[in-house]
């Protein structure tokens, strides 16, 4: 069984030095909290670059596909043969092509991050406290109960103005 | 600031500030930030007054339609062969004020261009709001507005389809591209700041309602992580949008063979026009913003300055368009194109066009004086000015084509007729009444990345760090002329 702490910081500097400190010490389940994003942070965390691009790529290459094919199908389905000119010509259905492109391609990285950022979210209030949306940054660590003590003390000393138990 | 200026002095003669970098000293805090954006959605005596004008303006126009529908298009004043009028002339302004929000917010992202962090939402707000109305005057226009779902291609027992040639298709596909990718633009950015809102709200209902917009948002890392990559490729998606968004619109012109109209300087020409004109409405809403919710110290007379470079740069080239037409219509030898710019500016239609290019070319040259670009209230006059001159320049585009085709016979004049003038009324202020419920509801100033570029608490007290244009940390030397009104 897991249980979490909850650190509040006021600043950016001891949040930096808790990330720190509890990677040393081998806490790996904590989840960081900050009101806007900072470099300083991603410095410390080192994330993994996020997989959007995945969805944008595919959205976009699914939109391009349909955007080009309703009109090339159309054109070719219900032929309008005006002087000898191309039924389905591309050079304006790059315009469809391209517009379906971004539409589908901006609505899928919209998905992309509703899905990896796993919102939305029903319920917020496990390892969450409100005050992160206004001036304070904060962790939220999971850790076995013997190593409770150690996280405790590892995330007051970088700092935290307050500690609370969760769950 | 490092990279693209040398650091300034206070009071060391004009102050010339990079405009990839403003920063906000009379900011201190984060918890400062959340107190004076969330404090802008207080209603007022004077939001209701604003409120109830707009509800009057929309009501008139709404009812203008509802004659229009009931007694048929001929109370429009179209007159054969000018069958475009101020339906079509209003259509090009609202899409052309649309697209300030989507240049600020996307492509300024891009280009990293600091002073869009305080100015973006309003001007994306804005652009959400024009296009719906913009997306308007085409259902005006063609008379039967129950009919218009024709123009969306669908599958029907008939098996017609629509023609994807025709340039109208092309606007359909541009403008609901347009619209649904910048409010979901506006919406994604908003969520992070609704969830301040949320947490800050106490009323329970309300913050039940908040909570659902901010769709359970935590502002943890992971969140912000694929939040930002995302706003990147949005931004991505969204900046060869919007300059196609207004090619597309001037394609309805130039793919026809009108005199003035069959030209290839079309698309780049609508689309700096389309900024320029965005940027003018820009400054007549964030000026009133700025001063009655006493905003100045986060939309700083810095921000101020270098929109209005934005504006002049666009004003040079849409000016420079202006005349490369008339050098066109020379060049060209064609008798019929250079018969039309004649009568376009010295002819029937001289003083729309003088209007034009006063507020749209020459009025805005004043933007080259520096203390002019730093006075809000000439910019906020100005504003005015090119408002009217890109209205004008729609017209200027439109009716004296059609008016003065090849044949004499084919001339004729074209005065709008009441129901046109409702209806251009009602525009207003059924886009103000969204305007105005908009900066209520939901925070003008983007709260999350205002945060951005305040600096953070630190335990230290070593100089505060900021990140350049190119992502490096600089040391942030304060009180730059202008931050502080």
């Amino acid at each position: 069984m897991t249980r979490g702490l909850i650190a509040a910081y006021s600043e950016l500097d001891a949040l930096v030095d808790a990330i720190e400190a509890l990677k040393q010490r081998k806490f790996s389940k904590f989840t960081v909290y900050t009101p806007t994003p900072r470099h300083e942070i991603e410095h410390a965390l080192k994330p993994p670059t996020s997989k959007i691009r995945l969805f944008t790529l595919i959205g976009g290459l699914c939109g391009v596909t349909f955007g080009y094919w309703i009109a090339i199908w159309t054109s070719d389905y219900w032929p309008l043969v005006v002087g000898g000119k191309a039924i389905a010509s591309w050079i304006p259905y790059t315009i469809i092509g391209f517009e379906v492109m971004v539409l589908v391609g901006a609505l899928s990285t919209v998905y992309g991050m509703f899905i990896l950022s796993r919102v939305p979210k029903i319920t917020q209030t496990i390892g969450f406290d409100p005050r992160f949306t206004g001036a304070s940054f904060g962790i939220y660590v999971e850790a076995e109960p013997e190593r409770l003590k150690e996280a405790e003390a590892t995330l007051r000393e970088a700092g935290a103005v307050e500690v609370k138990n969760e769950r | 600031m490092a990279t693209l200026a040398e650091p300034i002095r206070p009071g060391a003669g004009r102050p010339n500030v990079a405009s990839a970098n403003i920063q906000l000293p009379g900011v201190e805090s984060y918890e400062q930030v959340d107190r004076e954006i969330a404090g802008t959605l207080a209603p007022t005596k004077g939001w209701f007054a604003l409120l109830g004008i707009s509800i009057l303006f929309f009501l008139w126009g709404a009812g203008a339609w509802v004659y229009q529908i009931y007694w048929g298009l001929g109370n429009a004043g179209y007159n054969p062969p000018v069958m475009w009028g101020v339906y079509i002339i209003t259509f090009v302004f609202w899409i052309g004020i649309g697209h300030a929000g989507t240049l600020i917010s996307a492509i300024l992202y891009l280009f990293r261009a600091g002073f869009r962090t305080t100015i973006y939402r309003c001007a994306e707000a804005m652009t959400v709001f024009a296009v719906m109305t913009a997306g308007l005057f085409p259902i005006i226009h063609i008379g039967r507005p129950w009919k218009f779902f024709w123009l969306v291609p669908y599958p029907n027992w008939r098996l017609v389809w629509p023609n994807f040639k025709s340039p109208l298709i092309w606007d359909v596909f541009a403008i609901s591209t347009y619209l649904t990718v910048s409010a979901t633009f506006l919406y994604v950015g908003l969520i992070p700041d609704i969830a301040v809102l949320r947490d800050r709200e106490t009323n329970p209902l309300r913050k039940r309602l908040l909570a659902v917009l901010s769709l359970g948002w935590r502002n943890s890392e992971p969140e912000w992580r694929h939040f930002a990559r995302m706003y990147l490729f949005l931004a991505a998606f969204s900046t060869p949008l919007v300059l196609s968004v207004h090619s597309v619109v001037s394609f309805d012109f130039a793919m026809a063979l009108a005199p003035g109209w069959h030209t290839t300087i079309f698309p780049p020409y609508f689309v700096a026009g389309a900024i320029f004109s965005g940027i003018g409405m820009v400054f007549t809403i964030i000026i009133p913003i700025r001063k009655f919710f006493r905003l100045q110290h986060i939309v700083t007379i810095n921000h101020l300055d270098a929109a209005a470079k934005l504006a002049l740069a666009t004003s040079l080239i849409v000016g420079c368009a202006y005349l490369i037409e008339f050098w066109v219509a020379w060049y060209s030898a064609n008798e019929f194109e250079q018969a039309y710019f004649w009568n376009r500016v010295f002819g029937q239609w001289w003083w729309a066009a003088w209007i034009m290019l006063s507020c749209n070319m020459i009025f805005p040259l004043s933007l080259f004086s520096q203390r002019l670009r730093r006075n809000p209230t000439w910019l906020f006059i100005l504003s005015i000015l090119i408002n009217l001159g890109m209205w004008f320049e729609r017209f200027v585009i439109i009716v004296p084509s059609l008016s003065h085709e090849f044949e004499p016979w084919q001339w004729s004049g074209y005065v709008p007729s009441w129901v046109d003038i409702s209806i251009l009324a009602g525009s207003f202020g059924w886009f103000f009444m969204w305007f105005l419920l908009f900066i209520k509801n939901l925070p003008v100033i983007a709260i999350a990345e205002v945060k951005e570029i305040v600096p953070p608490r630190l335990r230290t007290h070593a100089p505060v760090a900021d990140i350049d244009v190119t992502g490096h940390h600089v040391d942030y030397s304060p009180e730059t002329p202008g931050e502080r009104e």
